[in-house]
């Protein structure tokens, strides 16, 4: 294994905003995205020294359990890191309590409030609090009034509550969701949270555009032709049979991840670099975005489902064997689709979207095909000259990359494409934090940016409802096509970019 | 944007009547409004240079205390009209000097704190206090009061703060300290920017810097040692500190970094045999730091410095595998210096891997070129060679940095790196 030292001159030279003081209460603290994701990542937000030392974590959840045992259950799924800093943990575990507390008993939040009294007393929080829902969706609602119903939200400089994806089932349930929420705390005080918007590579997708002129003049339907976004996983359902069976890829991935890196690759330039200015024109984009044939939506959509596959070595289950899964699941796991954003910037572009399970990759990208030369006066290697793309790649392999037609060697005017790559690995050399210790730490700053906001929400969720109502009212008009497990989903998806002239990139 | 001014014209107390005006206007006349609750930022304004150039006629008033292009402008006139070297900078304690050996009687209109720079009310101090001295010896201390609150739309809540100015020549401040006490919450952190030289009125910096408030200095503002010092000394008592000159210098440390962020090049730095840094004039405080700071980062030990003609500074290193690095700080002459003494312009780095080609790391400010740097045999080494962006912030601008950084102690680079850089400064 290669191993990359590390650079001494780095070490230190970020001045990170440091975490106001404060309590972080996290319900759904015996689940799993509490030890796999929350607390790991403010431990490192500890150990980068950006929690003050008024700062204090909650946990909340059903389960009967003691403090001790919060820290107990925290520290074993941490494991090697809490052994590699015992130190700094013992100190951060220090700052963990626990209460049970279930949301839907009032009593539950009075005896809630009175915790919180008494920790802003033990650990200076100063009655600074941020609310963390890592609960059910369907608890998001009544989760946020219950907390208002308490008091809790009533301080708008003080209190702040983070919700998980997914926000809502479709654009009415969104709707309603934002509607209670926005009855229990302001608009200012909710944090929805997509963790794509965590990633570096997505957050690059801003400065890349808007810190270089060069990319700017040539954004726009004149130089581009098209543009695919793929978020691909080599994974298959695993154990979130239950969750899935009720989303399939459309609502698990498209209506947010796929979403938001569509909104920054296509919004505007914001007049400054502040929350609302940047949701401002994400949200506007958002509404002008559209499925490109809303009436007759299955002839820009196609939907997949995995079947068995692999190797006689490695065979993999299709997802209708998968445990959990209903053996007739109509559920699909993945979906490609077309869309049209009817602005000056974008007419008559078309945005090609997918996102599957068990594809041969994983990977997500954005690809921006640019216009043919429009007269090819070398003979090119390959029959006709490749059309320019810039490739924005989000994970792995993290960086981008420009494709573009050169001389060949020897004699003669032929081209022939070649790629021009940046590597932040090979770059910086130094790996990125996980999307939630910038997500968390943004939450407690108070800072929205990377956070979506409730219109770009129903935004996004109206601009698939032609196709939620398709599959809920005619599902039989947009059947779900098998694919073998590990290939790049259903020829039917293919054939979609065929009758445009184009074809997916295979990464 | 431009600074702000208070809504309110300040109302001039009497010194006693001071803390009671605050509590009644905090408890009636701002009842419905919630006091800011960020922090008290209390800063030493004495603003010699703007001070004596409006008297002097040289400078249109009024007296901010903010430093404006118009000032800079004026003071870079000054200095061949004080018969000083063009390499002195604008804002330097010796101009300040020269300018006070100056006849001028114009009036200055003194509206030193309460002009507010906007990127400092952006974080909205519950409460800024600002000592002004002034030049008339004998004035007696005056005391100014005003309350602000966001203009409308710019915040969420209305969330006000105050403005207390206590003005009056150096004896009448020293009086004025006592009335300081009450007027620090003692609930929210407090900032003592000390906005001057850091040689003048050392009993009044040290009663002002109590050791739980974060104190803000300027080690390019005083002789080199006294700035040195105070900077150890500081660090060693565990007192919260920052150095905007430390601040000002943070696009060298970042363009060296960003020179070995390719993880290829990384080994060299374990092979560095020599580190030129030139600066600006005859202040070498910035430049001993940048040196201190990558002598720490790359744990060098140091063996002994010395002076040499020219005002250079000499000094070796051992690195770990018991290899001298040399290290060399040379002042260099420049025609129109920037805002502060002592700006590095230039630094080169040596790195001899064995075995493998030597690398010549050169970092060159953008005001200037890279010549003197570039000589000396550079041609058979790998040449990385960057320019560093001036830096174009202004002091407030860095201090409401460190405003909404929230950081309540010392920032631990600067706080290894200062020991050694007083270290690296021979004595005289």
């Amino acid at each position: 294994m290669t191993v990359t030292l590390t650079n001494p001159l780095r070490v230190g030279l970020r001045q990170e905003r440091v975490v106001s003081p404060q309590c972080l209460v996290i319900f759904g603290a015996s689940g799993d995205l509490t030890h796999r994701k929350l607390v790991p990542a403010l431990f490192e937000l500890f150990r980068q020294r950006r929690l003050p030392t008024e700062f204090a974590v909650l946990g909340c959840a059903r389960r009967p359990w003691s403090d001790e045992d919060f820290r107990g259950h925290m520290a074993e799924a941490l494991g090697d890191l809490v052994h590699e800093h015992r130190g700094a943990w013992d100190q951060f575990a220090a700052g963990l309590f626990y209460e049970p507390v279930d949301l839907q008993q009032p009593e539950h939040l009075v005896r809630l409030a009175q915790r919180l009294e008494v920790i802003d007393r033990q650990r200076a929080t100063r009655s600074n609090r941020t609310f963390y829902l890592s609960v059910s969706p369907k608890f998001y609602g009544s989760g946020c009034s219950a907390l208002a119903a308490a008091g809790l939200l009533s301080d708008p400089e003080r209190s702040r509550v983070v919700i998980e994806k997914p926000f809502g089932r479709d654009y009415g349930s969104a709707q309603e969701l934002n509607r209670i929420v926005q009855a229990s705390a302001k608009e200012s005080q909710v944090f929805r949270i997509d963790h794509y918007l965590g990633k570096e590579t997505v957050q690059n997708i801003l400065v890349l555009r808007f810190a270089n002129t060069i990319f700017e003049p040539i954004w726009n339907r004149n130089y581009i032709a098209s543009v695919e976004i793929t978020a691909a996983e080599t994974v298959g359902v695993e154990e979130r049979a239950g969750y899935y069976e009720s989303s399939g890829a459309l609502r698990d991935m498209v209506q947010n991840h796929l979403t938001q890196m569509l909104a920054l690759t296509t919004m505007e330039a914001p007049g400054r670099f502040d929350p609302e200015a940047i949701r401002n024109e994400k949200a506007k984009v958002l509404q002008s975005a559209r499925l490109a044939d809303e009436l007759e939506p299955w002839n820009c959509c196609v939907r997949g489902q995995y079947s068995p596959g692999g190797s006689a070595e490695r065979p993999l289950a299709g997802y209708r064997q998968e445990p959990g899964v209903n053996p007739n699941s109509t559920t699909e796991t993945y979906v490609a689709m077309k869309l049209f954003i009817d602005n000056w910037r974008w007419q008559g572009v078309p945005f090609y979207l997918r996102t599957g399970k068990r594809l041969p990759k994983r990977m997500s990208e954005v690809v921006l095909t640019f216009r043919e030369a429009p007269v090819h006066l070398f003979d090119a290697a390959g029959g006709s000259p490749t059309a320019n793309q810039l490739i924005l790649r989000i994970q792995p392999d993290e960086g981008a990359g420009f494709r573009f037609e050169v001389k060949s060697p020897g004699s003669g005017m032929r081209s022939r494409p070649v790629d021009m790559h940046f590597s932040y690995d090979e770059s910086f050399g130094e790996p990125s934090d996980e999307g939630y210790v910038r997500l968390l730490a943004d939450a407690m700053l108070g800072d929205p940016t990377l956070f979506t906001r409730g219109d770009e929400v129903e935004a996004a969720w109206r601009m698939y409802t032609p196709l939620l109502e398709l599959i809920e009212d005619s599902p039989w008009q947009l059947p779900v096509h098998p694919y073998e497990a590990r290939t790049w989903g259903p020829a039917a998806s293919d054939s979609m970019l065929g009758r445009d002239g184009l074809m997916w990139r295979r990464p | 944007m431009s600074p702000q001014l208070t809504l309110q014209a300040p109302v001039a107390l009497p010194p006693p009547e001071l803390t009671d005006y605050l509590d009644k206007l905090w408890s009636h006349d701002l009842e419905s409004s919630s006091g800011a609750s960020t922090f008290t930022l209390l800063v030493w304004q004495p603003a010699w240079v703007e001070q004596h150039l409006v008297r002097t006629g040289r400078l249109d008033g009024p007296v901010t205390g903010v430093v404006r292009s118009e000032l800079l402008e004026a003071a870079r006139e000054a200095v061949p009209a004080c018969d000083l070297p063009l390499s002195i900078s604008p804002l330097s304690p010796k101009l300040a000097w020269a300018l006070g050996q100056q006849i001028g009687n114009h009036p200055i209109e003194d509206l030193r704190g309460q002009h507010i720079d906007s990127a400092i009310s952006a974080f909205q101090p519950r409460r800024l206090i600002t000592l002004a001295p002034t030049l008339n010896h004998g004035q007696p201390l005056e005391t100014l009061v005003a309350a602000y609150c966001p203009l409308p739309g710019e915040g969420t809540a209305a969330a006000c703060g105050d403005v207390v100015v206590l003005r009056g020549d150096f004896g009448a401040l020293q009086q004025g300290l006592q009335l300081l006490q009450p007027l620090v919450p003692a609930d929210l952190p407090c900032w003592v920017w000390w906005n001057g030289s850091l040689d003048e009125a050392p009993e009044l910096l040290e009663a002002l810097a109590e050791p739980g408030r974060r104190l803000v200095i300027d080690t390019a503002m005083g002789t080199p040692r006294r700035c040195l010092d105070l900077l150890e000394s500081r660090v060693a008592s565990g007192g919260p500190v920052n150095d905007l000159n430390w601040l000002r210098q943070r696009a060298w440390r970042e363009s060296l970094a960003m020179v070995f962020d390719p993880p290829s090049r990384r080994d060299a730095l374990n092979h560095v045999v020599q580190l030129d840094i030139d600066v600006e004039g005859t202040h070498p405080v910035q430049g001993l730091l940048l040196a201190a700071w990558m002598a720490d980062r790359l744990g060098w030990h140091w063996v002994e410095s010395h002076a040499a003609p020219g005002d250079e500074i000499r000094a070796e290193f051992e690195r770990t595998d018991g290899v001298t690095v040399q290290f060399h700080l040379t002042p260099v002459p420049v025609g129109v210096p920037s805002s502060h003494p002592g700006s590095v312009v230039g630094l080169r780095l040596i790195c001899k891997p064995p075995g493998r080609q030597a690398l010549c790391v050169i970092l060159c400010s953008e005001s200037g070129g890279c010549m003197r740097l570039e000589a000396g045999g550079m041609a058979r080494m790998e040449l990385a060679e960057e320019v560093v962006p001036m830096g174009h912030a202004t002091d407030e601008w860095e201090m409401a940095r460190l405003l909404g950084g929230g950081h309540d102690s010392t920032n631990p680079l600067l706080a290894t790196a200062a020991p050694l850089a007083a270290k690296l400064l021979p004595n005289a």
